[in-house]
């Protein structure tokens, strides 16, 4: 009996020290992300960007003569002992020269990866997570986030839903956001920026993820009969059954959705249905023509090998690889942390929308080579309509009335 | 305000008709057989599966019809082979309530992650059975709400009057009292279990192929369609169909006015207590039986 | 098993174990590994002596967890209370919330059983990431990120240096396994097998069976509290994450690959579970899957877990060993 735990640890023993594979002339690349789970849809996002990436660095003969291997790991819900574990296997156990993730686990994540030196990009968008970097920014300086946090994009939805050209019937907003810190951030910045307007909030309400059956609430808008209704939910099916049963009976209301309109279902579900719809994207590439003729480049050879549309985080995810593959690049040495960082924090990079370059707090903030990008659904497609910052009018794209607004 | 009392009361309806829907099928296994389906959330999304993989990749000639004909065998023969083959194996143990709650638990796991394997982990969307609203008065409701509002009502009291009116429904309610006595007056004791399984997998697969063209299917859905409906079979008394149809109208109810007044957050916790104040009352719920 | 038998099973395991950090102190991989074997060994042991031993369908076993992590966090980040004390006062929290959630649910019929205690489970969420739960300092749904770490006789253990937490978990785990391996061999003991062998004649001996599922239960949430509190203040982050269906399977499956019921073979199961979770885990999703089948094929086949057949071919052996002792 006492034999069985013997052959039990003997048996972890083995399994753990035989797993690792060594070759030599490979960079190991950590890719943590969401694989299974709820946040499994989102994961497949940002691993199509990296995948991209690492195929195209590849296929020009590699980094410093060298291939990238990739290592993923799947995040599953974020647990915490998750989310370190990910964290010790791919920094502490294979030695990867850097970790890419996306989602992965709003603060707990740079705890995590704080303990270790490769550069670390993550797309927590959400304060918290800020705030365990500004707690100790030298522990935490391989720290990267990707996008801007909640509140940053909240205020740039304010301004957009300011500056549309249309004439607001009255001064009354309903706003109802998740019950997670993104919602909150973002729902706690719009409604401090429409009051200060002189806005009324006249129903702010945080919902648990999984509510498909939106009566109740839907009763008390057609009472308000708002002019902005803002949904801030990052999961596509409660936002797909809200527009269901709000467009039965619509209220005169310009519908925005803020993140909520880039999971990828939303717009493959509702198709046409969901003409008139506002939202926006984060360090996006605008749609349908893209800035440049480099940038239509990329978005076409998106579309071919995944035959969908570049969803959010696809194309922020597959420039950190790039980025950090320059910083790489410039300093020779794929395990020289410290100059790495350094390079990273300094020089910028010079992406497929230009030059850009993080900011205070490591985070690649708004800019004009990562805008935050406002779209309407035209024709079941995503429409620029919107760059921030500066907030300016994209191409000749223009704003059309949703078809449920009665003059 | 009156009017926006008819419409959440509509959506308690609407709530009440969709649970009555997910919680016939457990609340009749677990009646007569004693066995928890801890994978009955998953069977519900291979209803969702088994009409996408018809229509959209396939396109089945006849659509919705021709599922629902090609659905009622499948389910029945995929309980009735379950049933046999990993449930009445276990039956023979003391503990084997237990063991069946742990199999099926490995089976969820199994089934809920052969779907992501398969499918992906994105959720997908069915073609609706019909399109289109009605209005009454003042109120817009969607046909197919009232579609199933019909069906889970009809098919509830339909099983009810089955199990009460005739032999083969009395036989069935004579192996849930007393299998061993059962089986002496000549009731074919592992047959009924058998078939109550397989029926009872029907049922779920058809609420799955109805709701989940309502909603989608959603490869990790199924917990949560499990504890609802589990929610509502324990509140209803664990084995009573009439109970079980009491509670999923009730609790669709509260739902709707308690996130109407209150809001949403606080519906899980409204209803959470309800359950415990209700079985700290009544140990066996509304009416379940001594 | 007979007292002697499973003392020196544990025994074994655990000197085992003991040395592990000699070969791996350096792998901080391997290390968060093991302490998380002895962390789940114990929470899942508690579970099988609910579960298996008094026979109590109990569900809420991840919950009293997490009820004893946020307990301790919130003690020693909103009120400053030197973790050392606040992982103890998790641990009572959690067993009079043990209590609590036992007096009404004891007398229920099985399956009501879980659903109540899954109940609990289930409302922790809202409960902690909504108004209630931030006013009492659970961060929300953001979680706890700043859980201080153990501070004991000058040393600080947490996450950071994992082999002196190591020792901290061993100690502790060495001492809670004592005292279940004690219970199950008591009198309380002897009271269970005779309650479950038939619960009206052990009544009319005198046994109350309500009396002893509470004292069970209240002791096993204690345990179950403290583990959770000093999983808390190992990681130093905590959020409502923990409460997905991931951990509830994960300890599940140590039961039922230990054997329910045949303790100490959750402790083992607790090795081969957690080792198995991260030999699959390359495999992504087909690692839930794997494990499912592997449940299923084990409660068909091997109905008392992976350690009775170990037993059987390992029994002309044992004999020797504990003869010559």
């Amino acid at each position: 009996m006492r034999k069985t735990g013997l052959l039990a640890i003997i048996f972890t023993f083995v399994m753990l020290t035989t797993t690792s594979v060594f070759a030599a002339d490979t960079i190991k690349v950590g890719v943590p992300l969401a694989a299974t789970g709820a946040y499994a849809g989102s994961g497949d996002n940002y691993w199509k960007g990296i995948e991209m990436a690492i195929n195209e660095i590849n296929k020009g003969g590699g980094l410093l003569g060298k291939q990238l291997e990739v290592i993923r790991f799947d995040s599953q819900e974020f647990a915490p002992e998750v989310v370190m574990q990910g964290a010790n296997y791919l920094c502490g156990k294979m030695k990867v020269a850097s970790v890419h993730a996306g989602w992965a686990g709003w603060g707990q994540d740079i705890r995590a990866y704080g303990k270790y030196d490769a550069p670390f990009f993550c797309d927590d968008g959400a304060m918290p997570a800020v705030d365990v970097y500004k707690s100790d920014p030298e522990k935490y300086y391989n720290t990267y986030f990707i996008t801007d946090t909640g509140g940053d994009q909240a205020n740039s939805m304010f301004n957009m839903l300011t500056a549309l050209p249309y004439e607001y019937p009255n001064k009354k907003i309903v706003i109802i956001n998740t019950d997670d810190a993104w919602g909150m951030e973002v729902g706690d910045t719009l409604s401090k920026q429409f009051k200060k307007i002189g806005w009324k909030v006249a129903k702010r309400e945080t919902v648990p993820y999984g509510i498909n059956e939106w009566g109740p609430i839907l009763t008390k808008i057609r009472r308000i009969n708002p002019a902005i209704i803002h949904i801030e939910i990052p999961s596509s099916q409660e936002v797909i059954t809200f527009f269901r049963q709000f467009i039965k009976q619509p209220t005169n209301s310009i519908l925005s959705y803020g993140w909520s309109i880039t999971p990828l279902e939303v717009l493959t579900t509702l198709g046409k249905d969901a003409d008139g719809i506002v939202g926006e994207m984060p360090a996006g590439m605008p749609a349908p023509k893209a800035p440049n003729a480099k940038a239509q480049a990329w978005v076409d050879q998106y579309m071919n090998i995944y035959k969908h549309p570049v969803p959010a985080g696809s194309w922020i995810a597959y420039t950190s690889v790039m980025v950090w593959a320059d910083a790489v690049k410039a300093v020779g040495d794929e395990y020289d942390f410290k100059a790495v960082n350094k390079h990273l924090k300094e020089a910028g990079y010079d992406g497929l929308q230009g030059k850009m370059k993080f900011g205070e707090n490591n985070t690649l903030h708004a800019q004009p080579a990562a805008p935050i990008v406002h779209y309407q659904v035209q024709d079941g497609k995503l429409v620029a309509l919107f760059t921030d910052p500066p907030l300016k009018p994209y191409g000749e794209y223009k704003f059309q009335m949703p078809r449920w607004i009665k003059k | 305000m009156f009017l926006e009392i008819i419409e959440v009361f509509t959506s308690g309806l609407i709530n009440g008709s969709v649970y009555a829907l997910m919680a016939v099928g457990l609340t009749l296994v677990y009646g007569v057989t004693k066995a928890f389906n801890f994978a009955y959330g998953s069977f519900y999304n291979l209803g969702g599966y088994f009409a996408w993989v018809l229509l959209i990749p396939l396109g089945v000639i006849g659509g919705y019809f021709s599922v629902f004909f090609m659905a009622i065998p499948f389910f029945f023969i995929v309980g009735y082979l379950l049933e046999k083959v990993l449930i009445s194996p276990l039956r023979k143990y003391d503990d084997w309530e237990m063991k069946v709650m742990m199999l099926t638990l490995g089976l969820s796991l199994f089934m809920d992650f052969g779907y992501q394997a398969i499918f992906g982990p994105r959720i997908k969307s069915l073609p609706g059975i019909i399109e289109g609203t009605v209005q009454v008065g003042e109120v817009v409701l969607f046909q197919q709400d009232i579609v199933i509002f019909i069906l889970s009502l009809s098919g509830m009291l339909c099983f009810w009057w089955i199990l009460n009116n005739t032999r083969t429904g009395m036989a069935v309610q004579a192996v849930a009292q007393n299998p061993a006595g059962a089986q002496i007056v000549g009731i074919p004791k592992d047959f009924i279990f058998a078939a109550t399984f397989a029926i009872s997998t029907m049922m779920v697969g058809f609420g799955g192929i109805l709701l989940c063209q309502k909603n989608f299917v959603d490869p990790m859905g199924s917990t949560d369609i499990m504890i609802k409906a589990w929610v509502i079979t324990a509140f209803g008394g664990m084995g009573s169909i009439r109970g079980s149809l009491y509670a999923a109208f009730i609790l669709g109810m509260l739902e709707a006015f308690v996130g109407w007044y209150f809001g949403m957050i606080h519906v899980q916790i409204a209803t959470l207590t309800l359950l415990l104040v209700t079985l700290a009352i009544r140990p066996r719920g509304l009416m379940g039986r001594e | 098993m007979s007292l002697k038998r499973m003392i020196l099973t544990l025994c074994g395991f655990y000197c085992v174990m003991g040395i592990m950090p000699l070969f791996f102190g350096g792998t901080d991989y391997i290390m968060n590994i093991l302490i998380m074997i002895l962390i789940w060994a114990v929470v899942a042991s508690c579970w099988d002596v609910i579960m298996g031993f008094a026979g109590i369908f109990s569900f809420g076993q991840v919950a009293f967890y997490v009820i004893g992590a946020y307990a301790s966090a919130i003690l020693s980040v909103s009120m400053d209370i030197p973790p050392v004390f606040s992982i103890i006062m998790a641990g009572v929290i959690t067993g009079l919330v043990g209590v609590l959630v036992g007096l009404p649910c004891l007398r229920l019929a099985g399956p009501y059983v879980a659903l109540v205690t899954f109940a609990v489970h289930m409302t922790l969420v809202p409960f902690l990431r909504g108004p209630l739960g931030r006013a009492i300092g659970s961060g929300g749904s953001q979680g706890i990120l700043t859980i201080p770490p153990i501070k004991l006789f000058g040393l600080a253990f947490s996450s950071d240096q994992l082999v002196p937490f190591f020792y901290l978990t061993f100690f502790l785990t060495i001492i809670c396994t004592l005292v279940l391996v004690l219970m199950i061999k008591s009198y309380w003991g002897t009271a269970f097998l005779a309650l479950k062998d038939s619960e009206n004649f052990a009544a009319s001996l005198g046994i109350s069976a309500f009396k002893y599922k509470l004292m069970v239960f209240a002791l096993t949430s204690f345990i179950t509290g403290l583990f959770g509190a000093l999983y808390a203040h190992y990681v130093g982050m905590l959020s409502t994450k923990m409460l997905s269906m991931d951990v509830f399977t994960i300890l599940m499956i140590m039961m039922v690959i230990g054997g329910i019921g045949k303790y100490p073979g959750v402790v083992v199961g607790a090795v081969i579970t957690v080792t198995l979770s991260q030999l699959l885990a390359p495999l992504g999703m087909y690692r839930p899957l794997i494990m499912g089948a592997i449940v299923v094929v084990l409660v068909l086949f091997l109905r008392d877990g992976i350690i009775s057949p170990i037993i059987r071919l390992l029994s002309p052996l044992q004999r020797v060993v504990v003869e010559e002792e």
